[in-house]
């Protein structure tokens, strides 16, 4: 039994095979572990990724605790809740942290009602106060940050997304230990009747991505981003007012309640700049702006601008491109 | 059937958005409180369309009771534009934001909703456009030991059964719950309506019914916050953007040959 520990709680592999953002959030929890002197432990529930072990040593993990049970392999967010408050309350960890996915914006503040701890989401970075925790957070869609001071034991969830995490290479893997969660009085209320089929590449993914906003004037010229996206060999997104008004889907949509992305290159055409957006950008290794309006805000993110009609600069650039 | 609407009040976030882009955002002297007086207050959008999402079930046929509730200090005009929309009943939980943390907002939502006769659907907006935490859904679902569905598009209801179409990363889901049952709204539910003239004439004589926590048998020991905000500021930006010049052929390669060089090509 360790108690206090920093615990990062994953759920559910993403595509390779590891759960989303898993690094990211690890990166996290060895930052805090160590500035309050606390075991760093990994709660893994549903079946285990075979490079687990191995991932949990790069990231100084104490404690590799692995759950295993029918109802968490896919974890349903019933189970998923009940799993989490059985580990905190058997455990008494020091605060609880997972990497903010669209599922986990329901289940960790959901084990903070149950276990009437404090629940802080959007964290950015956190530090160590004493015997508490002060977590940044993104507010007003990205344009503040809001700190917030919160005591031990709570659950804090991090858009781990837009944080580089740095593994400790040659680091010896740490051996699983099994936990066992009762789980059988849960009935997952919430039934899955057609499960989403979104297929081939996610933006999430992209090493590049060019995205298109309202200044591409009309939802036919959204083509031209997907051209430029070919031609530069990334994705297409896009910003919300295009979701919103049905030019193109949901899963093209970039910002803080579309995708949170972070490519090499992120090309924003006809796109002001909001915060909402740049919440789901702004980690990109460099961003192209292309804009009519030179004090546009995108600008002051962009490492390199052009002032002027996308529609004229467009076929431009995907002639470039494809020359390249 | 008895849905209930959770509403609340935030700083325009366009205004905030337009003064934080200009470096004009104002944080006052507790150096968390934005100050700015011009900002205009108004209904959390995605409240607004938890509001429309109630309004869609009438639309189909559903037959309940529409209850639109809100915590804050200054909810009157929110709750006549609800019951211009069509909520019969709209209430009010006088609180000052600022002492509660969404445990506080989530203990006065459920306190009320059980004293006043449950809810067969709770909606809320996904998030407040204020904070953006979006916890209190959740957090009052699991005092009423409610289910929580998160980030509609659209919601149905029959027989007792909500089938609820959920945006994800991996395109729409649609899931089944049975009532009761607290679901969470999307943008991507599309424009929420406006009250007809008649209606809003008719609603402003509607006096929103107060109810105080002490109503609810709720003292500062339950209501005692665990998340205390400390700060807000707004964050700066590497402002070190180059500008390509030319005509557009020539900025185009321009940017091309600089990505190139860069290694990011």
């Amino acid at each position: 039994m360790s108690e206090n520990a920093i615990v990062v709680c994953t759920w559910s592999a993403g595509r390779d095979g590891l759960p989303e953002g898993c690094e990211e959030i690890l990166h996290i929890g060895r930052g805090l572990a160590g500035a309050v002197g606390s075991d760093l432990n990994w709660l893994a529930l549903g079946p285990l990724p075979a490079s687990a072990g191995e991932i949990a040593g790069r990231y100084g993990v104490t404690h590799l605790h692995h759950a295993e049970d029918a109802k968490l392999d896919p974890a349903g967010s019933d189970a998923c809740v009940a799993a989490i408050a059985a580990y905190a309350e058997a455990h008494a960890p020091g605060a609880l942290l997972v990497h903010q996915t669209l599922e986990a914006r329901v289940v960790a503040p959901r084990v903070a009602g149950r276990l009437g701890r404090a629940v802080v989401m959007n964290g950015i970075s956190i530090e160590a106060v004493g015997e508490n925790v002060q977590v940044t957070a993104s507010a007003y869609g990205g344009d503040t940050r809001a700190v917030y001071e919160v005591g031990g034991g709570s659950v804090l969830s991090f858009i781990a997304n837009a944080v580089v995490p740095e593994p400790a290479e040659g680091a010896a893997a740490v051996a699983s230990e099994s936990v066992s969660l009762d789980l059988s009085g849960v009935e997952e209320r919430v039934r899955v009747v057609e499960p989403a089929n979104f297929e081939g590449p996610r933006l999430d993914d992209a090493d590049i991505i060019v995205s298109g906003g309202r200044g591409l004037g009309s939802a036919d010229n959204y083509k031209l981003i997907e051209e430029l996206a070919g031609a530069l060999g990334g994705q297409a997104g896009a910003s919300r007012p295009l979701v919103d008004d049905g030019w193109v889907d949901s899963s093209h949509q970039v910002g803080l309640t579309g995708r949170i992305t972070r490519p090499n290159l992120y090309v924003a055409i006809g796109i002001s700049g909001a915060s909402q957006h740049m919440a789901g950008c702004s980690a990109a290794g460099t961003i192209v702006a292309i804009n009519r309006d030179a004090e546009a805000a995108i600008f002051q993110y962009a490492r390199y601008g052009i002032c002027g009609d996308a529609l004229e600069i467009l076929p431009e650039l995907i002639r470039a491109a494809g020359a390249r | 059937m008895r849905i209930v609407v959770c509403v609340k009040q935030v700083l325009d976030p366009d205004a905030v958005n337009n003064y934080a882009v200009a470096g004009r955002l104002e944080i006052g002297a507790d150096g968390k409180t934005i100050t700015q007086s011009a900002v205009p207050r108004l209904m959390n959008g995605y409240d607004e369309q938890a509001i429309e999402a109630a309004l869609r079930l009438r639309d189909a046929g559903a037959d309940f009771t529409l209850a639109v509730v809100s915590v804050g200090s200054d909810p009157d005009k929110m709750l006549k534009h609800a019951a211009a929309l069509g909520a019969e009943e709209v209430v009010s939980i006088p609180a000052d934001p600022a002492q509660l943390d969404p445990h506080g907002v989530a203990t006065l939502l459920a306190a009320w909703i059980e004293s006043a006769g449950g809810a067969d659907v709770l909606l809320c907006g996904r998030q407040a456009s204020d904070d953006d935490q979006g916890v209190v859904p959740a957090l009052v679902g699991e005092r009423l030991g409610m289910p929580v569905v998160s980030v509609a598009r659209a919601v149905e209801l029959a027989d007792g059964t909500l089938r609820v179409t959920r945006v994800t990363p991996e395109g729409d889901e649609v899931v089944e719950v049975a009532c009761p049952a607290v679901v969470t709204i999307s943008n991507e539910l599309g424009d929420p309506r406006y009250p007809a003239a008649a209606a809003k004439v008719k609603a402003r004589r509607v006096k929103p019914a107060v109810v105080s926590p002490g109503d609810l048998g709720l003292g500062d020991a339950e209501l005692q916050p665990r998340v205390m905000l400390t700060r807000q500021f707004v964050p700066e930006v590497q402002g070190n953007c180059e500008f390509l010049e030319g005509d557009p052929a020539q900025v185009a390669d321009q940017l091309i040959a600089r990505l190139k060089a860069d290694s990011i090509l």
